[in-house]
């Protein structure tokens, strides 16, 4: 399988660094978080990537090979970028098969991606009648098709329903199952975190992060434990005895940082602190995410959506 | 434009630039009112007053093209600007990364249609406007019909890849449209009534049509005119293909 090589890319517009210097690699058999706010340089990147953009220096290959040197491309890499993409005058099926033919791939995997994506139903319907979801479908659809060992979505989670948001991360956890290289980009954490294996992300066009999602979490974020009682005071005190600090928050739930429910546990019980509550607090990749950009001094200058 | 040896995977690529065309009812209607168009005006023609000292039947016959070129320009924008809404290009180069490649068989997939459209579409017109003019029209020879059909067939053909390559440049068939067809409407007419002869013989659409006139009193021969028109194509074209080359899609 094909991994994508990002080597000291670089692309200005005007004056502005969209991607600025990023190196890094996205390797199959995995999904890769593509994280960033917008207008980090993630669509960017991705358009580096397929070599609809020209990089201002350095390179972006998919298996050692531009992607513009690649004979029927769909076939090897499959790519969502703008689920607006679709004429809206087409039918969903008859945009497939334009995509398909092109490719010289058989019409039978038209009916097989829109089998699979859940469009069976709407093939026949023109785009424009279709909801954003479904546009996200078939935008899913049109990656798909070439049966690609690379596959890269540029926020596919846009627009869908919960029951589409389980199923597009389910499908990405199979894609890498069966060995693709997969790299998808959102701005949504819970949602990142919900299917990645692996993260890369982008701040102001530098990379800031190239770890896997785990390990990235756990070095900026400690789990701790959350607590509530009917007897703080003797909470605190049996806690202090054992060189734990609990922090009370507003709705009455302390909580203790950087320890686990295991020794917590044992403490208050010891202690006979009656207890209503006693949950392990799990470190977010949100809590990490904003560690690690708040440590990024042009982030905390110049807020943005994240 | 230069052109290499047709790839083997050139095919598949014309093949999908031909289905793109097909599945567009707003680009087959083009085909159909240029037909249609064409064919009504040059009736309508047909029955005119033949009196005029300048009277030429076979341009008589032929002049429906006036306004069933505005469907030709229409159909060679609209097809290229069908690509540009909302990263639909993106989507098509990531498919056929060669951008030339990609846009020769785009260009094909538009001239081919139109020229064949155009040829039935010329018969027809010549049909109907010489059952209209009677015997004002008896005198044509048949080479001369022969010409004016090819001629106004390919000339058709020429303002649809002409809109095509302007519609590229600009990555809008609105800005080419709005461009073009004021153009041929106004310009082209007033130049081509106040300078009488000379530079207006130049210009894409008459220096085109002087392939339709029986006896035409240009500048321009009608094959040499055709060839003027030609060039403007391939000019667009040229800097459409640059554009689409050079740019970020």
């Amino acid at each position: 399988m094909t991994s994508i090589e990002v080597q000291a890319l670089t692309k200005e517009f005007g004056t502005r660094r969209a991607v600025d210097d990023v190196t890094f690699r996205v390797l199959p058999g995995r999904v890769t978080g593509f994280l960033g706010p917008n207008g980090a340089g993630k669509s960017t990147t991705m358009r580096l990537v397929l070599g609809l953009d020209r990089p201002t220096s350095g390179t972006a290959t998919i298996g050692g090979r531009a992607y513009v040197t690649l004979d029927e491309p769909l076939r090897h890499v499959g790519a969502l970028l703008d689920a607006q993409a679709a004429h809206g005058s087409r039918s969903g099926r008859d945009h497939l098969r334009t995509l398909a033919a092109s490719n010289r791939i058989p019409d039978r995997r038209v009916e097989e991606v829109l089998e699979q994506t859940g469009l069976a139903s709407v093939a026949r319907r023109r785009v424009k009648t279709y909801s954003l979801g479904m546009r996200q479908r078939l935008g899913i659809a049109a990656a798909l098709l070439g049966d690609p060992g690379v596959v890269m979505l540029d926020e596919p989670s846009n627009g869908l329903d919960p029951e589409g948001i389980i199923w597009i991360r389910e499908l990405l956890r199979r894609l890498a199952g069966e060995g693709r290289t997969v790299l998808v980009s959102s701005h949504l954490m819970n949602e990142t975190a919900s299917f990645a294996d692996h993260l890369v992300v982008l701040g102001r066009g530098r990379l800031l992060a190239d770890t896997p999602m785990r390990e990235f979490i756990h070095a900026r974020v400690r789990p701790g434990v959350r607590i509530r009682t009917t007897d703080p005071t003797a909470l605190k005190s049996a806690l202090a005895r054992h060189g734990h600090d609990a922090v009370e928050h507003e709705d009455g739930h302390w909580t203790v940082q950087h320890t686990r429910v295991d020794e917590i546990g044992a403490i208050v019980s010891a202690a006979r602190v009656p207890l209503l509550e006693l949950a392990t607090q799990e470190a977010t990749l949100e809590q990490a995410y904003l560690d690690l950009t708040a440590t990024e001094t042009e982030f905390t200058a110049q807020p943005q959506e994240a | 434009m230069s052109s290499p040896p047709i790839p083997r995977s050139f095919a598949p690529v014309l093949r999908s630039e031909w289905l793109k065309i097909r599945t567009l009812r707003s680009l087959l209607g083009a085909l159909l009112a240029l037909f249609a168009a064409t064919t009504a005006f040059s009736a309508i023609a047909g029955v005119s007053e033949t009196s005029d000292p300048e009277f030429d039947p076979l341009f008589m016959a032929l002049s429906g093209v006036g306004p069933g070129q505005i469907a030709a320009i229409s159909f060679g924008a609209m097809a290229v600007s069908s690509e540009f809404h909302g990263g639909g290009l993106r989507l098509s180069l990531a498919a056929v990364p060669r951008r030339g490649r990609w846009f020769a068989a785009k260009l094909l997939a538009i001239g081919v249609p139109t020229l064949a459209v155009g040829l039935v579409t010329a018969l027809a017109a010549l049909v109907v406007g010489r059952a209209g003019l009677g015997d004002a029209a008896s005198g044509l020879s048949t080479g001369e019909q022969t010409r004016g059909v090819i001629g106004c067939a390919v000339y058709l053909t020429l303002m649809a890849l002409f809109a095509a390559g302007v519609a590229t440049l600009l990555r809008s068939g609105v800005g080419a449209l709005s461009l073009i067809i004021p153009f041929i409407l106004v310009v082209s007419f007033v130049i081509g009534d106040a300078a009488g002869a000379g530079v207006a013989d130049f210009l894409p659409d008459r220096a085109g049509q002087t392939v339709l006139y029986e006896t035409p009193d240009r500048t321009l021969g009608p094959w040499t005119g055709l060839g003027v028109t030609a060039l403007w194509t391939a000019a667009a074209v040229t800097a459409g293909a640059w554009s689409l080359r050079r740019r970020d899609a």
